[in-house]
C-alpha cells in the first residue's frame, strides 16, 4: 500500500473519530451531581418478562428522567450481573435484585457471595407481594393446616418448588413449622425440585406434586378455573405479610380482591416459628459495587426519595400488582441484614 | 365492540413496520427475533396493548423469516431456527439458485404461518389441555427423537453421531440450572474458567461461531483470490421459480406446519427443535429424499414452513396457559404484564378484543412478510455479489453486535464466536461434522433436564417406555427414524461399492 | 419377574451429585464412540498417512499461514480492544464504534487480494459508514447495550 493513501485514510478515521468523540462527551456532560455517563443497570434475572425486569424498568425510567442521565436496564442474570458490577466501582453499573441474593447465599447456592459483605445494599424499592403456594382445586387438603396435620400424621406430602432461594424459603418455614408442631415428622414433607412456573404447574397436572409454589400473577386464573378442569388451582397460602396485602389495590389481581387475598396470609394461615408467624415479602432493592462514591449512594437516595414524595410512581407499581417499598440505603441495609438473620435461623435449624 | 376501533390505519401500518424490521434483524446474521422483540418492548408501553402487540408480532414474523436469507445466502443461521434452512439452501445459492432457493422459502414461510395461525385461532385451548399431557418423560422423548436426525443427516453414521453427542457434552458445560430445577452446581470446567463459564456457552454465539467465524477462517486459510464473495454465482440465472416446484411437496408442507405449530405448543422444548423434527421427518417419511442435505427444495420446505408454524403454536401455550412456548414470547410476556394484563387459561374468553386483534396482527403479518419478501428477493439475493473483503468484515461486526446483545450485553460471548470459530474450523478439519454436532448442542440441555428429572420423579428407567401411550407411540416414530436412518447408510454404502466395482 | 425387573432399571439420583449424573453417562457414550472411532476410521487413517496416500489434517495440508493467523490475530485483537477501548466510554457503545471502524478497515485490506486506488477506498468508505450506521441504528435507535 502506498503512503499517500493510508495518510488519507488515517485522516478520515481520525476525523470520524474526533466528530463522534464531540457526540460521546456531549452526553456525558449532560448530567451534573456525582453520577455522570451512561449508566446500565443489570438485574439478577435473564428473563425481561419477569418481575424483577418490570419492576427496575419503572423505576429505572422515573430515575433517569429525574438525573438526567441516560439509564437501560439490562437482563444478564444473576453471575453475568455480579460481575459486570464488581468490575465497575465507578458507578456507571448499578444492579437491582431481590432477596435471592442473601438466600441464595443462605442455602449454599454456588455464586452467591454474601451481598452484605460484598457489596453497598442500595435503597428497597417496591415489594412483589404475590408469592404463594397451591395446591389442585380437588385436593383433599383445604388449608395448609390440613397440610401440617396430614404430614404430623405420617402421611407424605410432595412440595413442587425451585431450589436455592425464593421460590424454596416457604417450603423450608413449613418444614421448620412441622418440625416444631410434630418433631420428627418434618421429613414428610419432601421437595419436588424443579425450574420455571411451567414446570410446577406440570408436576401438579402429572400428580408428581401436591403442593406447588406459584404466585397470584401467575396462577390466579387457573384458581378461577372450574373444578373439573384438570389445570384448576386453589391458594392455600400467601407468603406475604398481612400489612403488605392490605396495601394492595383493593380490587385485587384479575377476578380476585384484596378481601379475598387477605384469607390466605397471616394470621388466617399460619405458618409457626416458634415464637411468631412466618411471613415473606419478596423485595427489590439497589446493590452496588463496595468501592462506588459514596456521593452517588446520597444522590440515588435523595432522588428516589423525591420521586416517592411525588406519589405517582406508586400508582404505577400498584398498576403492575407491586407493594411500593421505598427504604433509604442505610435504613434498606438494616431492614434486609435483619430479615436474613430471620431465615438464616430457620434453615440451620433443618441442617442435620 | 371495541375491536374496530384498534385496527385503524397506524395498527396496520404498525404491525408491517413490525415485520420489515423484524426481517432486517432476522436477516442480519446474529441478531434474532427475540432480540428484535425485546429492544421495541419498551416501545409498546407508549403504544397501548393493541398496537403494541401488532408492532411485537410483526417483529416476531418478520424475525422468524428474515433468517432464512443469511442461511441461504451465506451458509449462516439468522437465527436459530433457521439451522435446517442452510443444510439445503446453501448448496442451492452455490448452484446459483439462491433466489430460487430463497422463494421456496418464502412460500413456505407463509403456509407454515398461515397454518399455525389458523390452528391457534381455532383450537388454543383444546390443544393447551393436550400439551399439558408432556411431561418430562415425553417432553425427553421428543427431543430424542429430534436428535434421531443426526443419524441420517451425517455422511459417514458413526463419525456423525460421535459429532453430535460431543455437541451435546459442549452443552452440558456449565451450571446444571436453579432455574431448570438443577442444583446450581458447575461441571466439565477447571475452576479458575468458572467465572465467565458458570452460564455456559450461549446459543447464538456458538452457533454464528460455528458456521460464520469459521468459515471465514477456512477462507483465510485458502488464501485470496479476490473473488466474489460467491464466486461462481450466477443469480437468478438457473431454474426459475414456480409455484410448480410444491407440486408433490404438499403433504410435506402441511406436515411441517403441523410439526411446527406443535413443537411451539410445548413449553420447553425450545423452537430449534420445530425445525429440526420436520426436517428429520421429511427426511424419513419423504418418498426420495436421498437428495437431502446437497440442495433439495424439499429440506427447505421443511424447514422454512415448521420454524414460521412456530409463532402460531408457541402463541398457544403463552394465551391459554400464560405460559412462553419459546424465547420469543417469552420476551412477549412482558408486553402483557406492562399493561397489567395477565395471560393464563382465562386470557381468551376475558379479553376476546385483543384476542382477537392480535390474530388479525399475526394473519396480516405473515402476508406483509410474504410480500416483502417476494418482492424484495431478487435484490437482496445479489447480497452474494458483494465482494469478500467488504462482506467478511461486516460479517464479523455484526456476529458481535448479536452475540453481545443476546445475552444483553456479555462480553464472554463475544469470545465465544471466535472460540467456536476456531473449533468449528477444527472440527471440520479433522473430518468431523458440523450439523450434527450443532444440533447436538441445541437439544443437549434440555434433553439433560428432562432425562435426570424424569428418573428423579419416577425412580426407573422403565418409565420413559411405560409412561403413556403417547410416550409408546414416540418410541414407534424413534425406531422408525433410526431404523430408516440405519437402512439409508446401507443402501448408500451398497451404492459406493457398485459405483467402485463398475 | 416383576420385581426383578424394575430392580434392573431402579435408579436413585441424589440431588447434591445430580448434576454429574447425564454428563457421566454422556463421557461413556463419548468413550466407547471414540474407541469404535480409532479403531474403525483413525487407525486406518494414519496407516494411509503413512503409507503416503493420504496427509495429516492442517499439518500436512497446504495453507496461506498468513492471512490465517493474520484473520485471528485481528479478530482476537479486536474482542479484546473493543472492552478496552469500551471501558473509557463506559456504556456508550464508542469502544464498539471505534475499533469496528479500524477492525473493517484492516479486515477488507487483508482479504483484498491485489490492491487499487478505488478498492482501498470503497474498503474505507465501507469501514466507516457501515460501524456507525450499525452504531446509531442499534446502539442510539434501539438502545441495544454495545461495547
Amino acid at each position: 500500500m502506498s503512503t499517500p493513501k493510508n495518510s488519507f485514510a488515517f485522516g478520515m478515521i481520525a476525523s470520524a473519530l474526533a466528530a463522534t468523540l464531540a457526540l460521546g462527551a456531549g452526553v456525558a456532560m449532560a448530567a451534573d451531581g456525582p453520577l455522570r455517563g451512561n449508566v446500565r443497570v443489570v438485574i439478577g434475572s435473564s428473563s425481561t418478562g419477569g418481575d424483577t425486569y418490570q419492576n427496575s424498568s419503572i423505576v429505572v425510567d422515573k430515575l433517569a428522567e429525574k438525573l438526567g442521565v441516560r439509564m437501560k436496564v439490562d437482563a444478564v442474570g444473576v453471575s453475568a450481573a455480579y460481575r459486570a458490577l464488581d468490575r465497575d466501582p465507578r458507578g456507571n453499573t448499578l444492579m437491582i435484585f431481590h432477596d435471592q441474593s442473601y438466600l441464595g447465599n443462605l442455602y449454599g447456592v454456588e455464586g452467591y457471595e454474601d451481598p452484605f459483605e460484598n457489596y453497598i445494599i442500595g435503597p428497597t424499592i417496591a415489594i412483589n407481594p404475590g408469592n404463594a403456594y397451591l395446591v389442585p382445586k380437588d385436593s383433599p387438603y383445604q388449608t395448609l393446616d390440613d397440610i401440617i396435620e396430614a404430614v404430623g400424621n405420617g402421611t407424605t406430602v410432595r412440595v413442587a418448588i425451585q431450589p436455592g432461594g425464593v421460590s424454596e424459603i416457604g417450603y423450608t418455614a413449613l418444614k421448620n413449622a412441622i418440625r416444631i408442631e410434630h418433631p420428627g415428622k418434618e421429613d414428610n414433607l419432601v421437595a419436588v425440585n424443579t425450574g420455571s412456573q411451567a414446570d410446577k404447574n406440570q408436576l401438579l397436572f402429572d400428580d408428581q406434586a401436591d403442593l406447588i409454589n406459584g404466585s397470584v400473577q401467575a396462577n390466579e386464573q387457573y384458581t378461577r378455573l372450574p373444578e373439573d378442569d384438570q389445570k384448576a388451582m386453589r391458594f392455600v397460602w400467601l407468603t406475604a405479610r398481612n400489612d403488605t396485602i392490605q396495601q394492595a389495590p383493593e380490587s385485587g389481581l384479575g377476578e380476585t380482591d384484596r378481601e379475598t387475598l387477605l384469607q390466605y396470609v397471616e394470621p388466617n394461615v399460619s405458618v409457626t416459628m416458634g415464637d411468631e408467624d412466618f411471613t415473606f415479602d419478596k423485595e427489590f432493592f439497589f446493590l452496588y459495587n463496595k468501592d462506588m462514591d459514596p456521593a452517588i449512594v446520597e444522590q440515588i437516595d435523595a432522588t428516589l426519595e423525591e420521586i416517592y414524595a411525588e406519589g405517582e410512581i406508586q400508582e404505577e407499581q400498584k398498576k403492575s400488582f407491586f407493594i411500593p417499598d421505598f427504604m433509604p440505603s442505610d435504613e434498606a441495609l438494616a431492614h434486609l441484614k435483619e430479615k436474613a438473620s430471620r431465615y438464616e435461623d430457620i434453615i440451620d435449624s433443618l441442617k442435620k | 365492540m371495541d375491536i374496530l376501533a384498534s385496527l385503524d390505519f397506524s395498527f396496520f401500518l404498525l404491525a408491517a413496520l413490525g415485520t420489515l424490521v423484524g426481517i432486517i434483524f432476522g436477516a442480519i446474521p446474529g441478531m434474532t427475533a427475540t432480540m428484535a422483540v425485546a429492544v421495541c418492548l419498551p416501545l409498546t408501553y407508549a403504544l397501548g396493548l393493541e398496537h403494541g402487540l401488532a408492532l411485537l408480532l410483526g417483529l416476531y414474523v418478520g424475525g422468524i423469516s428474515g433468517g432464512m436469507v443469511p442461511a441461504v445466502l451465506l451458509n449462516i443461521p439468522g437465527t436459530p431456527s433457521s439451522i435446517t434452512t442452510t443444510f439445503d439452501g446453501y448448496p442451492m445459492a452455490q448452484k446459483g439458485e439462491g433466489e430460487r432457493a430463497l422463494k421456496v422459502c418464502i412460500v413456505a414461510s407463509l403456509v407454515g404461518g398461515l397454518i399455525s395461525a389458523a390452528v391457534l385461532f381455532l383450537f388454543a385451548p383444546m390443544l393447551a389441555d393436550f400439551s399439558i399431557k408432556f411431561s418430562y418423560v415425553e417432553k425427553f422423548l421428543i427431543i430424542l427423537l429430534a436428535l434421531t436426525v443426526i443419524a441420517s443427516l451425517s455422511s459417514n453414521m458413526l463419525v456423525g453421531v460421535f459429532s453430535g453427542v460431543i455437541g451435546i457434552w459442549l452443552s452440558l458445560i456449565g451450571t446444571y440450572s436453579l432455574s431448570d430445577g438443577g442444583n446450581g452446581k458447575t461441571r466439565l470446567m477447571f475452576d479458575f474458567l468458572e467465572p465467565y463459564l458458570v452460564d455456559g456457552f450461549a446459543l447464538l454465539p456458538v452457533l454464528i461461531g460455528i458456521f460464520g467465524i469459521s468459515t471465514i477462517l477456512l477462507e483465510a486459510e485458502k488464501g485470496v483470490k479476490g473473488g466474489l464473495s460467491g464466486q461462481s454465482l450466477k443469480v437468478g440465472k438457473e431454474g426459475h421459480f414456480s409455484l410448480g416446484m410444491f407440486k408433490g411437496r404438499l403433504t410435506n408442507l402441511v406436515r411441517s406446519s403441523f410439526i411446527g405449530t406443535f413443537v411451539g405448543m410445548l413449553p420447553g422444548v425450545g423452537g430449534s427443535a420445530a425445525s429440526v423434527l420436520a426436517y428429520t421427518q421429511e427426511k424419513n417419511l419423504a418418498k426420495d429424499s436421498s437428495q437431502m442435505g446437497k440442495g433439495a427444495p424439499q429440506g427447505l420446505i421443511a424447514s422454512e414452513s415448521a420454524n414460521n408454524a412456530l409463532t402460531g403454536g408457541a402463541l398457544i401455550p403463552l394465551l391459554s396457559l400464560g405460559i412462553p412456548g419459546d424465547s420469543t414470547t417469552a420476551v412477549l410476556i412482558g408486553a402483557f404484564t406492562l399493561q397489567g394484563i395477565q395471560v393464563g387459561p382465562l386470557f381468551i374468553p376475558e379479553n376476546s378484543a385483543t384476542w382477537y386483534v392480535m390474530m388479525v396482527a399475526l394473519v396480516f403479518a405473515n402476508f406483509v412478510m410474504f410480500f416483502l419478501m417476494f418482492f424484495a428477493i431478487k435484490h437482496i439475493a445479489k447480497v452474494v455479489l458483494v465482494p469478500k473483503y467488504i462482506l467478511y468484515p461486516i460479517i464479523v461486526m455484526m456476529c458481535v453486535v448479536g452475540a453481545y446483545a443476546i445475552n444483553y450485553g456479555i462480553m464472554f460471548d463475544v469470545w465465544t464466536l471466535l472460540i467456536f470459530g476456531v473449533v468449528g474450523y477444527l472440527v471440520q478439519k479433522i473430518g468431523l461434522e458440523v450439523a450434527p454436532l450443532i444440533i447436538g448442542f441445541i437439544l443437549g440441555g434440555s434433553a439433560e433436564v428432562y432425562f435426570v428429572k424424569s428418573l428423579e420423579s419416577f425412580g426407573t428407567y422403565s418409565i420413559f417406555f411405560t409412561k403413556s401411550p403417547i410416550a409408546m407411540v414416540l418410541w414407534g416414530l424413534i425406531a422408525a427414524s433410526v431404523i430408516f436412518a440405519i437402512v439409508m447408510e446401507y443402501k448408500k454404502r451398497a451404492q459406493h461399492r457398485l459405483e467402485a466395482a463398475q | 419377574m416383576e420385581s426383578a425387573q424394575s430392580s434392573l432399571f431402579n435408579v436413585s439420583i441424589d440431588f447434591g451429585t445430580s448434576h454429574l449424573f447425564f454428563p457421566h453417562i454422556i463421557h461413556w457414550i463419548l468413550a466407547i464412540l471414540f474407541a469404535f472411532i480409532l479403531v474403525l476410521k483413525v487407525l486406518p487413517f494414519l496407516a494411509a498417512v503413512r503409507r503416503g496416500e493420504r496427509t495429516l489434517p492442517i499439518i500436512g495440508e497446504p495453507m496461506h499461514v498468513g492471512l490465517f493467523i493474520g484473520t485471528l490475530v485481528l479478530i482476537a485483537a479486536y474482542f479484546y480492544l473493543m472492552g478496552v477501548v469500551g471501558e473509557l466510554f463506559p456504556y456508550t457503545g464508542l469502544g464498539f464504534l471505534f475499533t469496528s471502524i479500524v477492525f473493517v478497515f484492516l479486515m477488507s485490506l487483508m482479504f483484498m487480494g491485489r490492491k487499487s486506488r478505488r478498492k482501498v477506498i470503497t474498503a474505507l468508505v465501507n469501514a466507516i459508514v457501515a460501524p456507525t450506521l450499525a452504531w446509531f441504528i442499534l446502539g442510539k435507535l434501539f438502545y441495544i447495550t454495545l461495547p
